[in-house]
């Protein structure tokens, strides 16, 4: 079994901070690496997409829903996806039983903005009638197991989810909705694959995703998500504060490291086949 | 407005060779597969995948009580909170817990509380945490089964284990191990568990209509499937510790060369 508290001793957070001032982490990996990723898509029979993603110690699956319904007035012709996250508390002695907290409600919203704003879902294609009927997809993120940073993991949960989709495509006809008989796949609603990177900050050390107890004994972190070629959003949380320089360095890492995964993950080959 | 595809309900429940839809004579299981330690954070934890059904269960404890009042002087208590996914059913489920898993979180309580010794652990609770990520009929027997394992993987002293099965009709045929299907278009559905330390039963639930002959029919077929999923339960136990011992004596073989 892990060990894991809510406080970290004394003794163990000196050994962390001395070992990132040396720029080594206590699981042998250097400030700029990620743990290892495995991947596993459509293992839920029940969802119209799924994913398995492990990130070290963390485990999280993911699953996609739909529903057909109305457009939002001022998008008559757009699909609507939104992101959940539970933290189970299956997960971790850190979680508590209860409606979504602060903790999951981020998760999800990060991981949404990462998303929603890399032009990652084709909305339009989401539409099977303008003003009456769109899809309204449901990405509901759930945590097996929390080793530290759920965002990075989340993320790529999501996206492998939403590739590996194989919605079934309505049309209305005479009886109202029906189907067509085909599907919509990852590859006609995914356009960008937006990659979330998260970084820790303990004093002024700062290293890429953080595991558990680098976590729990960070002043705060900021998630960077970042397309082939743009910035789409940040979220700086925790008590820490960044320089401009800090920053800007970030940014610059992001998109090195994020080209790096996209081609290491290749997660366009979870497209559903259906 | 309705989903685009709805599942329906098939005509019939058995194909042409006798066979039921998914190929299984009457009293054949599905494909059961269970595993212990999946999940490194809990005391213990347990993975079953049972046909189509997945599902994860997690044991916190003895911990303290939360909320403090409903802790006991002179005993622990056990809390299952059997939940789940919002992808795990064919219609989106709300991601709030609803009656149904509120009832089926006691039935399994019920269930596996007088395996355990709790008097041993006063003023502490066992947590217990069941998580359906895909379901396929039987979901409830599958969690008791599931959640027996972990409490046995999280080393919490118990009697013994608890099997669970569910038993029905379905085009008048009596069968063994519903899936979703057959327990939505059957006749009747009979879910049934055994506390294998006195062989008597701990959990019994029924809805359709049988006459007598067939009510002991239905438990000695009952009876038999039991069996076999509690020797797939201890053999996904042993079979952690057998790993621990293949690894350790390599490991041993290794620095001897």
């Amino acid at each position: 079994m892990m060990d894991v508290r809510r406080i970290i001793s004394r003794i163990e957070k000196n050994y962390i901070t001395s070992n990132l001032k040396k720029e080594e982490r206590i699981d042998g990996r250097g400030l700029w690496e990620y743990r290892d990723f495995t991947i596993k898509a459509d293992t839920i029979a029940s969802a119209e997409g799924s994913a398995d993603v492990t990130l070290g110690d963390t485990r999280i699956i993911t699953g996609l829903k739909y529903d057909v319904g109305e457009p939002f007035p001022d998008l008559p012709d757009e699909g609507v996806a939104t992101v959940m996250a539970e933290l189970l508390p299956l997960a971790s002695p850190l979680f508590e039983r209860g409606p979504p907290d602060e903790q999951s409600i981020e998760l999800a919203r990060v991981v949404d903005r990462g998303i929603r704003h890399a032009d990652c879902i084709q909305t339009q294609k989401l539409c099977i009638k303008e003003k009456e009927a769109v899809y309204i997809l449901f990405v509901d993120i759930y945590v097996i197991n929390h080793g530290g940073n759920l965002i990075d993991a989340g993320g790529v949960s999501a996206l492998t989810t939403l590739l590996s989709a194989h919605i079934p495509q309505g049309k209305i006809g005479d009886n109202g909705l029906e189907w067509t008989g085909k599907y919509f796949t990852g590859k006609d609603i995914v356009k960008e694959l937006p990659f979330i990177l998260t970084y820790g900050k303990i004093d002024d050390m700062i290293f890429l995703d953080p595991n558990l107890p680098e976590e729990l004994i960070a002043e705060g972190r900021i998630s960077i998500s970042v397309t082939e070629d743009k910035i789409t959003s940040i979220q700086k949380s925790g008590v820490a504060t960044f320089s401009i320089d800090e920053i800007k360095m970030l940014c610059k890492k992001s998109m090195e490291i994020g080209r790096k995964l996209r081609k290491e993950l290749n997660l366009e080959q979870y497209i559903s086949s259906v | 407005m309705p989903l685009v595809i709805k599942d329906e309900y098939p005509e019939k429940l058995f194909r042409e060779d006798g066979k039921r839809l998914d190929g299984r004579d009457l009293t054949e299981l599905r494909p059961i597969k269970m595993e212990v330690g999946v999940i490194n954070n809990a005391d213990g934890s347990a993975y079953l995948e049972w046909g189509n059904n997945k599902i994860f269960a997690a044991v916190y404890g003895p911990r303290e009580v939360h909320p403090k009042h409903l802790a006991k002087p002179d005993r622990g208590i056990l809390r299952i909170f059997y939940r789940m996914a919002t992808f795990s059913v064919f219609d989106r489920k709300r991601p709030a817990p609803g009656r149904r898993e509120k009832e089926i979180s006691m039935i399994v309580s019920d269930c596996l509380e007088p395996i355990l010794f709790l008097e041993l652990y006063p003023g502490t609770s066992f947590e217990v945490f069941i998580e359906v990520i895909d379901a396929d009929g039987g979901t409830r027997c599958a969690s008791t089964t599931v959640a027996a394992l972990a409490l046995a993987d999280a080393g919490v002293p118990m009697k013994s284990l608890v099997s669970a099965i569910a038993v029905g009709k379905i085009d008048g045929k009596r069968v063994v191990d519903l899936s979703g299907i057959e327990d939505k278009a059957g006749e009747a559905d009979l879910p049934i568990a055994i506390t294998w330390y006195n062989e008597e039963i701990s959990l019994l639930q029924f809805d359709g209509d049988m006459d007598l002959e067939e009510m002991n029919d239905f438990l000695n077929l009952a009876e038999e499937a039991l069996k076999k999923i509690h020797q797939i339960q201890l053999d996904s136990l042993k079979s952690k510790y057998i790993a621990i011992q293949e690894e350790y004596s390599e490991e041993k073989g290794g620095k001897g060369d």
